[in-house]
């Protein structure tokens, strides 16, 4: 598949590109800067219902279905609050917030075992680089239905399957931040590992395994679909106003964890997710005569 | 680092030996599924897990 840059497809002269950009910034601003309590609320109470499903179910307050259930939802929700975390959206380097902004970073995606360092490296990639089959480490998601998309995922999860985010890290491995993303990556894999392999051997194995092996699993899938597949597919062009759009899922923007709005985050990534639907709405007029792709919306 | 970069490679049998082998002989148990050949659980779990880990290894899929 062919991957053409497209900046701005609809024709616009300079004049009406600056009035348009002015407008469009104008927009965004309202919804940039207060500090979002919903995402930060949703990054600890997610993650102390996951932790809190371990006594429930060890103590049989709850059967382990139930548990399964929950810990898939939680492991499939914890993303989205760390994502915020990567693009500083709690707290900006040397603002007295910083803290909770890295803290909500690296324990979200607890259940989900995915490192800040290596999330926030690879995602910034990402968002420089959105489609670029060589650049963007989240072009394997690449599928031509979604259906394809989640065998995909499961493929990709094999051991013979070279894991793209490792692959950027290797290959800049003279920086720093990459060599500190590894290291910090390695010694959260080595505690995933030594956990579950301490509880099964310690009479916990069911336990382990569905409340976090298989959950986890499954909430990576979702999480590839919704948030890298569908926002993205068909990943046939690049620039900023066509790498991403907006769509309407069938079943609704809740079980598409509030993608269908995901062309705003690419524009303005310093806005929350909870404020995107209603940015989207403001700005809808200037992205149709942007050109972007609203896909699948019937105004 | 010398060491982990040395067992990376057999990730996938450690975690068969490591995790799906007393997950295995939990879920017999759980289920009432009684070993082959006089083997206990955990030890029809050390097989079986250890064999999974190892074609995961050498084939590249766990499935």
């Amino acid at each position: 598949m062919s991957v053409t840059e497209a900046q701005s497809p609809a024709a616009l002269d300079k004049e009406d590109e600056r009035r348009l950009y002015r407008k469009e910034m104008a927009i965004a601003k309202k919804y940039i800067g207060p500090f979002p309590v919903v995402m930060a609320l949703w990054g600890f109470s997610n993650l102390l219902c996951w932790f809190a499903l371990w006594p429930l179910v060890i103590f049989d307050v709850i059967p382990l279905w139930v548990g399964f259930i929950i810990a898939t939802a939680n492991v499939a929700l914890c993303y989205l609050p760390s994502h915020e975390a990567q693009h500083s959206n709690y707290a900006n380097p040397g603002t007295p917030l910083r803290w909770l902004n890295e803290l909500i970073g690296y324990v979200s995606t607890i259940p989900l075992v995915l490192p800040f360092k290596i999330a926030r490296y690879t995602h910034m990639r990402h968002h420089k680089h959105t489609n670029d089959p060589k650049l963007d480490p989240d072009y394997e998601v690449i599928a031509p239905t979604w259906q394809q998309a989640v065998l995909k995922t499961i493929r990709r999860m094999q051991p013979g399957f070279p894991n793209s985010y490792g692959v950027v890290l290797s290959e800049n491995a003279d920086d720093p931040a990459a060599k500190r993303a590894g290291l910090e990556g390695m010694v959260q894999s080595l505690a995933y590992w030594g956990i579950l392999g301490a509880l099964a051997w310690s009479g916990y194995a069911l336990e382990a395994a569905f409340l976090w092996w298989v959950p986890r699993m499954l909430g990576t899938i979702y999480i590839s679909l919704f948030l890298s597949w569908w926002p993205h597919h068909p990943m046939n062009e690049m620039g900023r106003y066509r790498n991403t759009r907006s769509f309407s899922h069938k079943l609704g923007n809740i079980v598409a964890f509030g993608m269908e709005d995901h062309i705003i985050h690419h524009l303005h990534p310093g806005m929350p997710l909870n404020r995107n639907k209603a940015a989207f709405r403001e700005l809808r007029p200037i992205l149709e005569a942007r050109g972007c792709r609203l896909e699948d919306h019937y105004s | 680092m010398e060491l982990l970069k040395a067992i990376y490679p057999w990730g996938p049998v450690l975690f068969g030996i490591g995790f799906l082998a007393p997950l295995i002989a939990a879920i017999m148990a759980s289920i009432g599924i009684a070993a082959p050949l006089d083997l206990t659980e955990i030890q029809s779990g050390l097989i079986i897990g250890g064999t999974w880990g190892l074609i995961a290894k050498f084939g590249g899929r766990w499935i």
